[in-house]
């Protein structure tokens, strides 16, 4: 299966749709909706909503995001927005401040 | 100058829309619409698509390019791939079997009273 990467340098202001899993270690600004895993990695910076599938964030995000199964923020995580996912994980050390919505 | 292993990689399935700029090498196998600017080079894959004014280093095109294509060393047209827009670059290499339409500026010195 083949992932995209967006590499360190690189810096996107846009909108990102796709059916892949996408690995964030640059900067996205705008939108990402995908039907598949997103990844924001330690030194990742994405300024965006987000929907998607599953979400792991070990970087920093500033948006909202709605995931239809997973959204764990990682201990390297920080987010600022609100979640909204059936299953939302937040490890310790983890920065977030938003809103959460389990759909409980 | 062949393409790092490690490039970033915009994978297939993926679609982009706005504005990409990095500095590091960069494959396209989906598809990017509005502007690229990399300093570094470019590869655009066979399942690739641009709808974008380009700008970088080195430009290698096996894919799609639809926009005009400014890049300070080389752009490479391959055999497979189709490009319309105006190409500017010190080298322009374009293989047997590509198709390309659009003006090429090499930055060529005119002759006097050309």
């Amino acid at each position: 299966m083949a992932n995209t990467i967006i590499g360190s340098t690189i810096v996107i202001d846009g909108e990102i749709t796709g059916d892949e899993a996408l690995y964030i270690q640059g900067t996205v600004k705008g939108r990402i909706a995908l039907e598949e895993s997103l990844y924001v990695e330690e030194g990742g910076e994405v300024e965006a909503d987000i929907e998607t599938q599953n979400v792991e964030i070990s970087g920093n995000l500033t948006g909202n995001i709605t995931a239809t199964e997973r959204v764990e923020i990682k201990e390297t995580g920080r987010v600022v927005g609100d979640v909204k996912s059936p299953r939302i994980l937040i490890a310790d050390g983890a920065v977030f401040k938003g809103h959460i919505d389990m759909e409980v | 100058m062949a393409i790092q292993t490690d490039a970033c990689v915009i994978g297939q399935g993926i679609s982009i829309n706005g504005r990409l700029t990095g500095d590091e090498d960069l494959v396209i196998e989906g598809r990017v619409e509005g502007t690229i600017a990399l300093n570094n080079h470019l590869m655009v894959e066979v399942t690739g698509t641009v709808v974008a004014d380009v700008e970088a280093v080195e430009l290698t095109v096996r894919g799609t390019v639809s926009g005009n294509i400014a890049a300070s060393q080389v752009v490479s047209i391959q055999a497979d791939a189709t490009v319309v827009g105006d190409v500017r670059a010190p080298r322009i290499i374009i293989e047997d079997g590509a198709r390309f339409k659009g003006n090429i500026d090499m930055d060529v010195p005119l002759p006097e009273g050309l």
